[in-house]
């Protein structure tokens, strides 16, 4: 593993069982996200996108191979280290945004930094810094019905950089936008990882994904070429 | 923050939160009311005769307490008897006896300014049995009525009332006259009851009960236990039943027992009608959240910290219900009590719902108790489930 590394995947399956089946939704991948690094995912529904994401996340771990966060092996840790790791080190943008419907938009920019018992001022200040740089210093008191749906995924995107994270991991963030909410987000993305953040976004959008520094295509739970 | 949401979304429905809140209020109400009259009527009862000052009570044997029919025969020499048993100071024997009162100067008993009632032949020193409200304790050829008495017969103090003796047979005499020296409350005397009180010796004259007593109390000496003084009163004579105040209050409490096993019924019920309330709603919440807790747990929040949010929606709804349900029972208490009040064969100053703190306080614990485990059993459930596979239940 070189020093830049965030993560690594070495040979990982992840199987699931659904009754007597068993289902695998990953085989042997393999693969490294650098520090600086803006990865898109590709492949079809059902490919094991979603799945080499909380893989890459500790949001699950694999079956058989080795995922490596940060150099620490995810599947010695516990459920609850692993939640901990997450709220530190990674940040989670979702395709249904996810955003606490009774919550102003700087409140669920807190949310992450108040789960990790940051005080009230600092988290106030950090949220807010975050949804500026964002582009919605002036929608901090909005409650997310008052909000676009690209302004949404925005605040999602605040949320999960607030804890400046060592990695963020975006699940089809621009499946529930228009075309040009998703350019905008993409270029969100963009100057991000300018500044140094570290993505990885799983995506159908073909656009979006040319927009990345380089690309992998995940194709019935493996990587194509 | 998810705790700030669940319940601010309290507000956001209205109708439900209103309709949840009146189930728990109600709930709240009916088991607080309910251990109030379970353990009320027995404490109650218990400090109305720890309130007259004797430790023992003697009555015919065979007989029930208040059964004012049957006397004890040779109640002189009874006394002297029992005040030679070590540990008792005194015994304070009492006459009971239905007599038809008429305000003087009427021509004969009649509904108008006549009246049935119980009276009690005393010592006319001793004030256990009642307290004055007005006047003095009677002397000889003098009578303490009950304040109802007094003003159903437009009487007072220094008035001369006729008295009859009443029984079963019939009314007789009337000649009898007896002047008013005041007005009591008389502690063991239900509402309807109206009491009055005599010498010991009028009532046993008016009545041709010479010598006889219906009960007699007892007062013991300073150190001495009840118990063992009841066991020496029965050796020395057989004549008498011989009961403690603890005695009384069993025998009343094995009475009323019903009441009870009722109230335990009804507030057993009462509190799961909240729990189940509260379980349903939270169990409705907590689905409606289900991606929300994917996200949160997918981002790092901890399973307990998610919990607790959860739960306090539950927490709030049984302190705010609970709060309200404690200020109805108080209400419906009082309601109730001047229902039963009328109740037969109780003293109307015992009560059957006592209020107290402890018992107010148990009822709001154990609705806000019953309401936390019912709403955090469905948090646990929601948390406990993988977060992949709530992910991809929730997102397309």
């Amino acid at each position: 593993m070189s020093r830049g590394t965030v993560v690594v995947v070495r040979d990982a399956t992840r199987e699931y069982r659904q009754g007597p089946t068993v289902v695998r939704a990953l085989q042997g991948i393999s693969v490294a996200v650098e520090q600086g690094d803006f990865l898109a995912v590709t492949g079809p529904s059902g490919s094991g996108k979603s799945t080499l994401l909380h893989l890459l996340g500790g949001v699950d771990v694999a079956t058989a191979g080795e995922v490596r966060f940060l150099g620490r092996n995810l599947a010695e840790m516990t459920v609850e280290a692993r939640a901990a790791l997450r709220l530190r080190e990674v940040g989670l943008v979702f395709q249904r945004f996810h955003l606490l419907p009774m919550l102003t938009a700087l409140e669920n920019v807190e949310l992450p930094l108040a789960a990790a018992r940051v005080r009230r001022g600092e988290r106030r200040e950090r949220a807010a810094a975050v949804l500026e740089r964002v582009g919605l210093a002036d929608r901090l008191r909005h409650r997310p019905s008052e909000l676009s749906g690209g302004q949404l995924q925005r605040v999602a995107i605040a949320r999960a950089l607030v804890n400046q994270p060592a990695l963020v991991l975006a699940d089809e963030p621009t499946g529930e936008l228009d075309r040009a909410s998703s350019r905008r987000v993409l270029g969100l993305f963009r100057d991000l990882n300018a500044t140094g953040t570290t993505l990885v976004v799983a995506t159908h959008d073909l656009e979006f994904a040319e927009g990345a520094r380089r690309r992998i295509e995940v194709v019935d739970g493996r990587i194509e070429g | 923050m998810l705790a700030l949401n669940s319940i601010r979304e309290l507000r956001l429905r209205p109708l439900r939160t209103l309709l949840t809140l009146g189930g728990v209020t109600v709930a709240t109400a009916m088991l607080s009311d309910m251990l109030m009259l379970g353990g009320g009527i027995q404490r109650s009862f218990s400090e109305v005769l720890e309130s007259v000052g004797y430790e023992l009570r003697l009555s015919p044997r065979g007989t029930l307490p208040f059964d004012t029919e049957a006397t004890i025969r040779g109640i002189g020499g009874l006394r002297d008897t029992v005040e030679s048993v070590a540990g008792v100071q005194d015994l304070v024997p009492v006459l009971a006896q239905t007599l038809t009162i008429m305000a003087d100067g009427d021509e004969s008993p009649g509904p108008r300014a006549s009246r049935q009632t119980l009276a009690l032949g005393l010592d006319t020193d001793e004030e256990g049995l009642y307290t004055l409200l007005a006047g003095r304790s009677p002397g000889d050829g003098e009578i303490l009525i009950d304040p109802a008495l007094a003003a159903l017969l437009d009487t007072r103090p220094g008035d001369r009332l006729r008295l009859g003796v009443s029984s079963r047979f019939g009314t007789w005499g009337g000649d009898a006259t007896a002047v008013v020296s005041g007005t009591a409350e008389f502690i063991f005397a239900t509402r309807r009851d109206m009491p009055v009180a005599l010498p010991m010796a009028d009532l046993q004259a008016l009545s041709a009960r010479t010598d006889q007593a219906s009960f007699a109390m007892i007062r013991l000496r300073e150190g001495h236990a009840p118990g063992p003084v009841r066991e020496a009163i029965t050796a020395a004579t057989d004549r008498v039943e011989v009961v403690t105040l603890a005695g009384i209050a069993e025998q009343v409490d094995e009475r009323l027992s019903y009441f009870r096993q009722l109230a335990a019924i009804l507030a057993s019920v009462s509190l799961l009608v909240a729990a189940l309330l509260i379980g349903t709603i939270s169990a409705v919440s907590v689905s409606d959240q289900l991606g929300v807790i994917a996200a949160l747990r997918a981002i790092g929040v901890s399973r307990r910290r998610i919990v607790g949010d959860l739960t306090a929606e539950s927490a709030v709804l049984c302190g705010v219900g609970g709060g309200l349900g404690i200020a109805l029972s108080i209400a419906v208490a009082h309601y109730l009590e001047s229902i039963l009040a009328d109740f037969p064969g109780l003293p109307a100053t015992v009560r059957f719902f006592v209020l107290s703190p402890g018992t107010l306080a148990a009822a709001y614990g154990l609705v806000v108790a019953a309401g936390v485990v019912a709403g955090l059993l469905p948090a646990l459930r929601a948390t406990r489930l993988e977060v992949t596979t709530l992910l991809h239940r929730e997102e397309p």
